[in-house]
């Protein structure tokens, strides 16, 4: 065999084996890639739906552990002076009732006339003690549990209240917030708020009725938005935009009815 | 990669059975997690501020 016959069978398996290993690259690349996108897939999967499924069954549990928490709930009456209030606030009520008002008659509350503002024990945390319902959003048209605290195993559950801001109802700012994309997305469609819109809140007072006044974007870290308030607001805080964490969605909300709603307005 | 995985179980076909059953079952859960995970630092944080 001549060195002119023995050089194309080298080319050739030279060729041969080049084209495997050509091959064996690409078929490990179209596994790999086809593993990426079931991965992918797997994690959009999850993040809509497994997530939601798991928050729908909280619920239901939160439904009636809230029902329970209701029924345990004290409600105490503070005593509020209206000449009192300005320094005092709710917990500094007054014992005199100074009823030497003479009538003044009309719709308008008399100032001397001491004022009776409900207050409910706070509740513990992780415990389901509110309902928010949002006749607007579709999602929230039936209501959504409200569970207290904002830690990530409380949001899995509910929309969580910020601890140390009011409750709902109560004088101040009653901070909660939600999910937006995952875990039942209970504020997904916050944005389709105008002002004006109705917040409902139920607890074990009864139902506290908001209006939207503000809706603004700010950065996860502007904690200003939880500051108390004068008067009675409720605030509430998403993710924005949707499908990111960059950025919050917030949701400014003032008292209009409610079993505290006259006090509060005298108060302020 | 999952025939492979597969060949390597040892024992009869029960046995094999169920150690791929456990197997599929933990890296489910270990998906769960991390897909978790990667949700909350990508997707959403629950709203929260501060």
């Amino acid at each position: 065999m001549t060195d002119a016959q023995v050089a194309p069978e080298v080319e050739t398996e030279a060729l041969a084996a080049a084209s495997t290993r050509g091959l064996r690259v690409l078929h490990n690349l179209g596994w790999t890639l086809i593993y990426l996108g079931v991965f992918t897939l797997g994690f959009v999967v999850h993040q809509l739906f497994v997530t939601s499924w798991f928050a729908q069954q909280n619920q239901s549990e939160l439904a009636l552990e809230r029902l329970e928490q209701w029924e345990e709930t004290e409600i105490s009456e503070v005593v509020v002076v209206p000449s009192q209030t300005g320094s005092d606030g709710p917990g500094g009520s007054g014992g005199g009732s100074g009823d030497g008002s003479g009538g003044n008659g009309g719709a308008t509350i008399d100032d001397s006339e001491p004022l009776i503002l409900r207050v409910e024990s706070p509740p513990d945390l992780g415990a389901a003690f509110a309902l928010i319902r949002i006749p607007k959003l579709e999602r929230l048209e039936e209501g959504w549990n409200v569970v207290e605290g904002v830690r990530t195993v409380d949001l899995r559950t509910g929309a969580g209240h910020m601890p140390d801001t009011a409750l709902p109802g109560q004088p101040g700012n009653a901070v909660i917030s939600g999910h937006r994309t995952t875990w039942g997305q209970p504020f997904h469609e916050l944005d389709a708020l105008d002002p004006g819109d109705r917040i409902e809140v139920d607890t074990a007072l009864g139902t506290h009725i908001y209006a939207v006044r503000e809706i603004r974007v700010v950065k996860p870290t502007d904690v200003w938005v939880a500051d108390p308030r004068e008067g009675a607001w409720l605030t509430l805080t998403t993710c924005h935009p949707k499908f990111s964490a960059r950025q919050r969605l917030v949701v400014a909300a003032e008292l209009v009815f409610g079993p505290n709603h006259d006090v509060i307005e005298v108060m302020s | 990669m999952i025939r492979r995985i597969w060949r390597v179980l040892p024992g009869p076909l029960g046995i094999r059975i169920t150690q791929a059953v456990v197997l599929t079952a933990v890296l489910l859960v270990v998906l769960h997690f991390f897909y978790d995970w990667l949700g909350t630092v990508l997707l959403d944080q629950g709203g929260t501020v501060g």
